[in-house]
């Protein structure tokens, strides 16, 4: 047990040194000129080389990696990131402040889905064929691929402009809300450890309608996969087994439910990876300056230190969540326990 | 043609296929978009790129979409832009395909350690946030058709590496493989006469999804502004342009092509299920 752990933490340490590295040599490798970027295109020769030489670009290659890596005593082994070109302070410290809003977003966003998913899912695989399966399948089919920024400026459109139910999409709090004191990043927990009830209620009040896109968006595909398993399972035989036995339906229905989790856990994990991109659009809708946001004005800045930073950080986090996962597939699982 | 592709293709063959509602409204609504991807600017009533009108009209009798912010005739641009959205993820995916089916026949075939260091670069790419990286690609390459397409290219092949490689597998352990070789063809041969067709059959299935997903990236890409520039017609480029003009109550600029995404993308996908599980019922 303990060396498979090992070997998934040493895979998924390469797998993230791997993606950094190519990021590293992609961005360098390509037409762009950040230096053009940020001293403008009529600069006179020597403030572009000054500028050029500030950012460290004037080195070679190996020398840059070098620097990223931390061969010099601060980089990315002792968690510095670098210095952002555009605005001159920490990536690190940066992305400490835009993760937790995106990761609260994501987080509750699941929450949600699979509240709603699952139980739709487990009813359909009940009566497969019947009307309720198939309106369910040509909803999951139809939500597992939508473009999620489009729904959320309808929703917003919709819920804000015509009914006035949700607030203006202007970020996390209202505009001249005091946010609560800082301690963990999360809002949410913020304002509850600081006693700030009202933040915590105008924070949720401004997070329904990007939570509702994202689980409307994610509810798809879950449905279609728990409706899936549970009716592969139901048909199999050691439930038929159960039910010859005697055993109570209340029993026959739990353990159907547990047997037919992995697959659906499996695609939560896949589906958080993609999740972590794809609310980039919903951040960029509802003006929620998270890691999302973050990385789009890095990636159109050209600010190299921060797209390599936001790059390392969100592969580390998918690697993890699907690491997790395995973890739990493999502990629930009684074949497992029974060694 | 053997016998899985064969029966792929034979869908259609069968009798009463319309019947099929998903397969029938897939059919139609790519139909549709390929259609209009070939002849959308003949059938335009006005000029996509050029002011035809007032602006911010909504929906008239001259203007069936209403016209955007710039006097722009919507219906046109909606109707237009599969030119890029549906020509740009056929392209990608068309090319993913091609490409990723010939690694994955080629690491399938030939097993090694060359074989499990392409699939472990694979895996790399695969954990990635697909976005997120194709927003890098772009940005960076510069935001041209052709690089768009490469990127797309670049983030789809893994799935069809995979996909293959593990039909692949399987493939070649069956008996039919091992008569070809008794008959003296060369392992080539084999792998490409034999082995290759039989294992196209998921690979055909992913295709429609793909473009389905290259649409939706595109458009995405292009909302954020890292995909085609203004005023080319573009779905995603569309609704970003007129985002800030809903709170002024001009729905119109922004629902239309949004239905348009969100229909083409359904009906891609939509071909893809059906087609997967009319295979899977043979």
């Amino acid at each position: 047990m303990a060396s498979y752990i090992f070997r998934r933490i040493l895979i998924g340490f390469l797998q993230a040194a791997g993606i950094t590295l190519v990021v590293f040599f992609v961005i360098r490798a390509r037409p762009a000129d950040p230096v053009a970027r940020l001293v403008g295109f009529n600069s006179t020769p020597d403030v572009y080389n000054q500028a050029k030489a500030s950012l460290g670009l004037d080195r070679t290659t190996a020398e840059q990696l070098g620097d990223f890596v931390g061969t010099d005593g601060s980089g990315v082994i002792t968690g510095d990131l670098g210095t952002s070109w555009v605005t001159g302070s920490s990536v690190t410290s940066e992305i400490i402040t835009t993760l937790p809003i995106t990761l609260q977003l994501v987080v509750l966003s699941f929450v949600v889905a699979m509240a709603i998913a699952v139980p739709i899912g487990v009813a359909t695989a009940k009566r497969p064929g019947g009307k309720l399966d198939k309106s369910v399948f040509g909803y999951g089919l139809f939500a597992g691929a939508q473009p999620e920024f489009w729904w959320a400026l309808m929703f917003t459109f919709f819920f804000y402009f015509k009914l006035g139910i949700a607030p203006a999409p202007l970020g996390v709090l209202d505009p001249l809300m005091i946010p609560p004191e800082k301690v963990t990043g999360f809002i949410l927990i913020d304002s509850l450890l600081t006693g700030r009830i009202d933040a915590f209620f105008n924070a949720l009040w401004h997070l329904w309608l990007p939570i509702m896109t994202l689980a409307f968006i994610l509810s798809g595909p879950i449905i279609k996969m728990t409706r899936q398993s549970m009716a592969r399972v139901l048909s199999s035989e050691f439930i038929l087994y159960s039910r010859a036995s005697g055993i109570s339906r209340k029993q026959i229905a739990r353990s159907t439910l547990r047997a037919s989790l992995p697959p659906v856990l499996t695609l939560t994990g896949i589906l958080f990876g993609f999740m972590l991109g794809g609310a980039v659009l919903i951040e960029q809708v509802f003006s929620l300056n998270g890691l999302g946001s973050y990385s789009v004005r890095a990636v159109l800045n050209l600010d190299y230190p921060a797209i390599q930073g936001t790059v390392l950080v969100i592969t580390i986090i998918s690697l993890l969540v699907y690491l997790i996962l395995d973890l739990i597939l493999v502990f629930t699982d009684p074949r497992v326990k029974a060694q | 043609m053997t016998t899985e592709t064969a029966q792929a293709l034979n869908v259609f063959k069968t009798k009463r296929w319309y019947q099929d509602q998903l397969l029938l409204a897939g059919v139609i609504i790519v139909g549709t978009a390929i259609f209009l991807s070939v002849f959308g600017y003949m059938i335009a009533p006005f000029d996509p790129g050029t002011p035809v009108g007032p602006i911010s009209q909504p929906p008239s009798r001259e203007f069936w979409f209403g016209t955007d912010a710039s006097g722009l005739d919507v219906f046109s641009r909606v109707i237009t832009a599969p030119r890029i959205d549906v020509t740009l993820s056929v392209s990608a995916a068309l090319l993913s395909g091609a490409i990723g089916t010939l690694i994955g026949l080629g690491t399938g075939f030939y097993e090694g350690r060359f074989s499990s260091l392409v699939m472990r670069i694979s895996d790399v790419l695969q954990a990635f946030p697909i976005f997120i990286l194709a927003m890098v690609l772009v940005a960076l390459t510069g935001r041209n058709l052709v690089n768009l397409i490469f990127a797309l290219t670049f983030l789809y092949t893994p799935i069809f590496v995979r996909l293959t490689r593990t039909e692949v597998l399987t493939q070649k352990t069956r008996t039919y493989v091992e008569a070809a070789r008794a008959t003296g063809n060369s392992e080539w041969k084999i792998a490409l006469k034999h082995v290759l067709p039989n294992s196209l059959t998921p690979s055909l299935i992913q295709l429609s999804v793909t473009v389905g997903f290259g649409i939706l990236l595109t458009a995405g890409l292009s909302f954020i502004g890292a995909g085609v520039r203004p005023p080319t017609p573009e779905w995603g480029l569309m609704i970003a342009t007129s985002a800030p003009r809903l709170i002024l109550g001009e729905w119109w600029s922004s629902l239309f092509p949004g239905i348009a995404v969100s229909l083409t993308v359904f009906g891609f996908a939509s071909l893809g299920n059906a087609l997967e599980r009319r295979v899977g019922n043979q």
